[in-house]
């Protein structure tokens, strides 16, 4: 099978009711990470450097900054003539109570699509791969489903789904939420199928008002030939606030930075014209990663600080997230926090989190 | 037929700008790189977008490949209209036969049936090779009122250096009485900027003119403008407040990025497009002291910066020391290096405890200081000394 003969298809509220504030007024596929990115980068950027060059990703609800975010898609070099990105909104009514649902009320959609293959995949899977290889495995296997997993610990606030497989990858038995003691198969919530078992199966399970998703692929991995993927390389699932918080400080790590963000396959996202970061005579950074477009001033150690951030001189800023466009005042002390968006800190103010317990600032507030 | 454009601009680009030596070695002039993540060239396109000018021609002639590729189909720019945008013009083969560009107003005359597609009313012609942020809606009001066939910006320039520059010399109402070309003993310090707005019927009938004359070398500044200035034309110098510079040579390239480090001089970066880099936020180690700097993305910081400019994935090892310098993308200094007072081309690699260029401070006799230039894609190996002033286009290693 060739890659340009899949559809991606992206759940843009993975996990949403978990990360908590983060999604309060957005999609978890739109929530930033690591400076300058979006979560659904990653997904979407692995996407179209495997050729997967029909994208559909589905919002539930709150998905604004997401359509601002993927805008037409060039970004990701995902705005063709023949294929491209689509935000698949819920429409006329339509509910998207539940996955089986959503997808059902799909099926024009993937069935319009010139594509013979469907890759579903989750929005809050931190990993760079070529699914190139996975294609290749699915055919050569003869499956009718691959599942894509990683052998790694539970995330804090998922459900886990872990698959037993024999020595070729054949799937024996999909668990829900087992109980796990270190590391298991966990399924990242991905699978490719063929469009006409995909669309077959979607249309039984409503017919027989089967909506539980978990339940179906349990299921399926029962009646069908299913088979086991695990995603090379480093992986991360961001199930709460928590992880989010470890995921961001883990960059600080150069490796990890060579594995996820690769010359060859880059992680893209919507492109913002700033000027290179300027450090202003006061500053000081202590192992920190910070964006174009911002300028220091103050004190940073520890810390993550995206597009168009303002530390003002005498700020000591440590171990917090920062996103884009805020801004702290002077000699402020700050730490353990995840300060959001558009956030205007005065000067002279002290706040601090915990190292596990991170605070969250809400996007666009004021601190006098 | 396409969409009538009021203005169509014109970049001069194909100019090797021989003086900028290794820099230029590969690439022409407009494409050199500039202010950490930036090319010359976005300066006057952004000028242009920002000016509302939708149709942009580049002139390209010397080393076009990398400036075609980065202008690629000018999206980065807004530049990508159905009906108008940016397109490179390179010299063709046509019935008559095949030219190069012999000069700034012959590469304009070589594309009369470029911009008469457009049938404009104003032809903005800009250098592709200055360091300026400019409203051109305003220069072209000034023209319209002045009832101007050409109008060119001028910037007042100190008296000692009016006789580097072609000067303008203006009766009170800002016309044009004569054009003085680098003169010993300058009368005015109006020098004009190489930007000019013609009303392109009568452009294109000078233009024409200048063709047929066998004795013109095809100028603008040496034939065309004195010209139209002898046939009575109203020519006028628009008066341009802000930010100017020529990056034509080493010092002054070197002094244009250093003026983004100043926070007196009236140049920001707001507003400026170009291609970005698809890289991580830069990472800054522990233990590292940085003054005075712009950082791009990409970047891996272990050593010491102080007044220097790093573009996009530059790596900087531990222990090594970087000062008033300008790291093109990519470029490596290694541990323990000391680069001062240089400009390090794409990739190029500086080797361990590798010594770059030199303080003007430290270098006892003035005349032997000046910026130290390391090509693109050159090693310079461990130990190597630099000396200041020197301009290195192969890989050096320690004499054993």
């Amino acid at each position: 099978m060739k890659s340009n003969d899949v559809l991606g298809v992206i759940f843009s509220n993975s996990c949403e009711d978990t990360l908590t504030e983060l999604t309060a007024h957005r999609t978890t596929a739109s929530v930033p990470i690591g400076g300058k990115y979006r979560m659904i980068d990653f997904v979407l950027s692995n996407m179209a450097n495997s050729n997967v060059n029909n994208v559909g990703i589905i919002a539930k609800s709150g998905f604004m900054s997401l359509m601002d975010h993927i805008g037409s898609g060039s970004a990701w070099d995902l705005s063709k003539k023949r294929s491209g990105v689509t935000i698949l909104p819920p429409y006329a009514g339509v509910n998207f109570a539940n996955k089986v649902e959503t997808l059902y009320q799909l099926r024009g959609y993937v069935e319009d699509a010139a594509e013979n293959y469907v890759l579903l995949s989750e929005s809050n899977v931190v990993f760079n791969i070529d699914y190139t290889e996975l294609f290749y495995l699915h055919s050569v296997n003869e499956a009718d489903i691959t599942l894509v997993y990683k052998n790694m610990p539970v995330p804090e606030k998922l459900t886990p789904m872990t698959i037993k497989h024999d020595n070729i990858g054949k799937v024996e038995k999909v668990f829900i939420q087992p109980e796990v003691k270190g590391n298991c198969n966990l399924w990242l919530g991905s699978m490719l199928v063929s469009k006409k078992l995909f669309l077959e199966l979607i249309t039984k399970a409503m017919s027989e008002n089967e909506l539980d998703f978990n339940r179906l692929v349990q299921k399926w991995a029962e009646e069908h030939t299913v088979f086991a993927y695990e995603c090379p390389g480093h992986c991360d699932i961001i199930s709460s606030m928590n992880e989010y918080f470890r995921f961001n400080m883990s960059l600080m790590d150069a490796n990890l930075r060579k594995e996820l963000f690769q010359y060859d396959r880059p992680i893209y996202t919507k492109v913002r014209d700033d000027a290179p970061c300027k450090y202003g005579l006061t500053s000081s950074v202590k192992n920190s990663l910070v964006s174009q477009g911002c300028f220091i001033e103050g004190e940073v150690e520890n810390c993550v600080i995206s597009k168009g951030v303002h530390i003002k001189k005498g700020a000591k800023v440590s171990n917090c997230i920062i996103m884009q466009d805020t801004e702290i005042g002077e000699n402020c002390n700050l730490s353990y926090l995840i300060i959001d968006k558009d956030v205007i800190i005065a000067d002279e103010k002290s706040m601090m989190g915990a190292d596990s317990f991170p605070i969250h600032i809400e996007k666009k507030s004021v601190i006098n | 037929m396409i969409p009538k454009q009021k203005v169509v601009a014109m970049v001069l680009a194909g100019g090797q700008g021989s003086r900028l030596g290794v820099l230029t070695k590969k690439l022409a002039k407009p494409a050199v790189p500039f202010g950490g993540k930036y090319r010359i060239i976005d300066f006057p396109l952004s000028n242009c977008v920002n000016s509302g000018i939708e149709a942009v021609g580049i002139l390209t002639q010397y080393q076009p490949l990398v400036l075609n590729e980065y202008i690629g189909n000018g999206q980065p720019w807004d530049l990508d209209g159905m009906h108008s945008g940016v397109n490179c013009l390179s010299p063709y083969e046509a019935v008559s036969g095949a030219d190069w560009y012999s000069g700034t107003a012959n590469a304009i005359y070589q594309n009369i049936s470029y911009i008469d597609r457009y049938n404009p009313d104003y032809v903005l012609i800009l250098s592709g090779d200055h360091i300026y942020k400019m409203d051109y809606n305003e220069m072209l009001e000034y023209h319209k009122k002045n009832k101007a066939a050409c109008t060119i910006a001028a910037i007042d320039v100190p008296k000692e250096e009016a006789s580097r520059f072609g000067i303008l010399n203006t009766n009170k109402d800002g016309s044009i009485y004569e054009f003085d070309e680098k003169p010993a003993h300058p009368k005015s310090t109006n020098a004009s900027m190489g930007i000019y707005i013609f009303n392109w019927k009568e452009l294109r009938k000078y233009l024409i003119d200048d063709a047929n004359d066998p004795n013109s070398s095809n100028d603008f500044g040496k034939n065309v403008l004195p010209t139209m200035l002898e046939a009575g034309e109203r020519m006028f110098a628009y008066p341009f407040e802000g930010y100017w510079k020529d990056v034509g040579t080493i010092d002054s390239l070197w002094e244009a990025n250093m003026d983004l480090l100043d926070p007196n001089v009236g140049l920001d970066l707001n507003q400026v497009y170009s291609r970005n880099p698809m890289m991580p936020p830069h990472y800054i180690a522990d233990g590292v002291k940085i003054q005075n700097s712009l950082i791009a993305d990409g970047c891996n910081v272990q050593g010491d910066l102080e007044f220097s400019i790093l573009f996009a994935g530059v790596t900087v090892g531990k222990g090594a020391v970087i000062n008033s310098s300008i790291i093109m993308p990519g470029a490596v200094i290694e541990e323990g290096a000391r680069v001062e007072f240089a400009i390090v081309a794409e990739n190029a690699v500086i080797g361990k405890n590798a010594v770059v260029g030199a303080d003007p401070e430290n270098v006892k006799n003035r005349d032997d200081w000046g910026v130290t230039v390391i090509g693109d894609n050159l090693t310079i190996g461990e130990n190597v000394v630099v000396p200041p002033k020197a301009m290195i286009d192969k890989n050096m290693e320690v004499e054993k």
